[in-house]
């Protein structure tokens, strides 16, 4: 995780950061007035494609941007409120995980071909992968935090912010990728082209740090709503049953501890021989 | 949605210290999230207006009333839907599910307002320097000052690029949601590209500037709490410490709700 601090040394880093921000708060803003799902709490949001692909193009920067962007959004979307902060945590992760993992999807994207395209079948399943995984990651620790202060029910709100993440990620995801990767290349934008390599954690075990964040978000959201709709009496579709549950604020503790533990196992490294290409 | 929304005007809110306003934006917020009933928002409606009009901010609410108008209307419908009551209204709404509904559209409207004010009456780089007074890095303040202040130009770009789009005979308005999505990519790509592209020359004029050059830097602004920042300080923990304890007591709650 070093390079989410270090980055801030690069000038450019730093504009990346407020640019995506913007881009990312002002089509949230625009779409704020769309279709609500539970209004002043979250929306038809088409604007979550861009986490992932400010991720995967522009690293640390494009997760920061997440996060800001997410709480200028809600600023500016009168959903400014006390999930504010763990949203900005969640959609930092929503473009954090896919950067990490990029590089370790189990041999889904090959060493001599590691740029952020969809190019092949195998780095289009391993986008689909890296972005469930970080729409799960996102949801669960909003949907944590916003069942243990008695906002939302964990299990409604998890399985929603899911498929509201990943449904525009999946979709457009890859085609947006592949327009912009060549531009954002041709410009010297990447992250890998601007951040030295020293900047960035080393990592240990990058393929068990994979299966980790996997099992933190997705077992997380999976666990966590079987605790929600057994424990706390929760519906999936539905906002019955009790909030605050203990047990369920309990067990998700350790799965939120997974994803950190496995934001410093993963890399990013390896996506530095790109620059040999 | 255009140009930036500082308004050059020397009002009271004007004169305040950056870090008041960001103050009271927050201790807005924090007043408003303790109550359920309507009528106890009033006082902090009061004073939210009373700060829109000090600050001459109703013209930049004005620029965004569509969206203001499609979020009340919307949050007016769904919290009748999704709260229950135990007095009946009308068809299957119940007094306390309305007046809870009503509770939410002003929490939409007045933290909008809060907002608004502040960077209504704050320019960027009293915005910065007073992210920085408090303790935020220069660098990530930077960014954050940074990002606001580009969101009207990009929602500008949005609004442009959609209606070249459209003119071009692109619907946006199709039924399939997957259909609606993909549409949606001939919009999101020039305004990304428009953005990004100037990060290199961005990032240069800064350099040229010595941003980045220490760790620590000097400012030529000079930024000072003065009595009047005290006296509204004051004010606002007062009016926040007594929301707190209302909230405690359990006024201002509407009785017979249930919220999911």
């Amino acid at each position: 995780m070093r390079e989410i601090f270090t980055m801030w040394k690069d000038t450019r880093m730093i504009i990346l950061v407020a640019l995506t921000a913007a881009i990312y708060g002002a089509f949230l803003i625009v779409f704020k007035g769309g279709i609500p799902i539970v209004p002043g709490v979250t929306e038809v949001r088409p604007a979550n494609v861009f986490p992932p692909v400010f991720g995967l193009l522009f690293g640390p920067a494009g997760a920061w941007g997440a996060a800001i962007g997410n709480t200028v959004g809600d600023i500016f979307g009168g959903t400014l409120d006390q999930g504010s902060i763990l949203g900005a945590i969640g959609n930092f992760f929503l473009a954090f995980v896919p950067y990490k993992m990029w590089g370790a999807t189990f041999g889904l994207v090959p060493k001599n071909d590691i740029s952020p395209m969809t190019n092949t079948l195998r780095k289009l399943i391993a986008f689909e992968i890296v972005a469930l995984t970080g729409s799960a990651a996102c949801a669960i620790i909003i949907a944590w935090y916003a069942d243990s202060i008695g906002m939302v029910p964990f299990a409604f709100l998890s399985i929603t912010i899911t498929v509201n993440n990943f449904a525009a990620a999946c979709v457009v995801g890859p085609i947006l990728l592949s327009l912009l990767y060549p531009r954002v290349k041709r410009w010297g934008l990447l992250w890998t082209d601007i951040m030295s390599v020293e900047d960035v954690a080393p990592g240990k075990a990058k393929s068990l740090g994979s299966i980790l964040m996997i099992v933190g978000a997705l077992g997380g959201l999976v666990f966590g709503t079987m605790v929600a709709l057994g424990a706390a009496g929760q519906t999936i579709y539905g906002f019955d049953g009790e909030q605050g549950n203990w047990t369920l604020f309990v067990v998700m503790i350790p799965f939120l501890a997974l994803l950190v533990i496995a934001g410093l196992m993963l890399s990013g490294r390896e996506q530095f021989t790109d620059e040999a290409e | 949605m255009s140009g930036d929304f500082y308004i050059d005007n020397n009002s009271f809110m004007h004169r305040l210290d950056a870090r008041t306003k960001m103050a009271l934006a927050f201790l807005t917020v924090v007043a408003i999230l303790m109550f359920e009933h309507p009528v106890w928002l009033m006082p902090i409606t009061c004073l939210s207006l009373l700060q829109l009009y000090i600050a001459g901010a109703f013209r930049n609410l004005r620029r965004i009333r569509f969206i203001l108008i499609m979020m009340s209307l919307s949050s007016m419908i769904l919290w009748n839907f999704f709260s229950n009551g135990v007095t009946p209204l009308w068809w299957k709404f119940e007094v306390e599910s309305f007046l809870f509904a009503v509770n939410r559209t002003l929490l939409i409207v007045l933290v909008i307002s809060s907002g608004m004010v502040l960077i209504s009456t704050t320019r960027n780089e009293e915005l910065v320097l007073g992210l920085i007074k408090i303790g935020l890095p220069y660098r990530v303040g930077f960014a954050l000052s940074t990002a606001l202040r580009l969101l009207p130009t990009i929602g500008s770009s949005i609004i442009t690029i959609s209606q070249a789009q459209r003119s071009r005979g692109l619907d946006l308005h199709v039924k399939n949601p997957l259909e609606r999505l993909r549409r949606f990519l001939p919009l999101l790509v020039p305004v990304f590209i428009s953005t990004i592209r100037n990060t290199n020359t961005f990032a240069m004029a800064l350099e040229s500037k010595g941003f980045g050059a220490r760790d620590k830097r000097s400012y030529y602004l000079k930024m000072e709490m003065k009595r009047a920042d005290y006296l509204v300080l004051g004010f606002a923990l007062v009016f926040v410490a007594v929301s707190i304890v209302l909230r405690l007591k359990g006024i201002g709650q509407i009785p017979g709700l249930t919220r999911f």
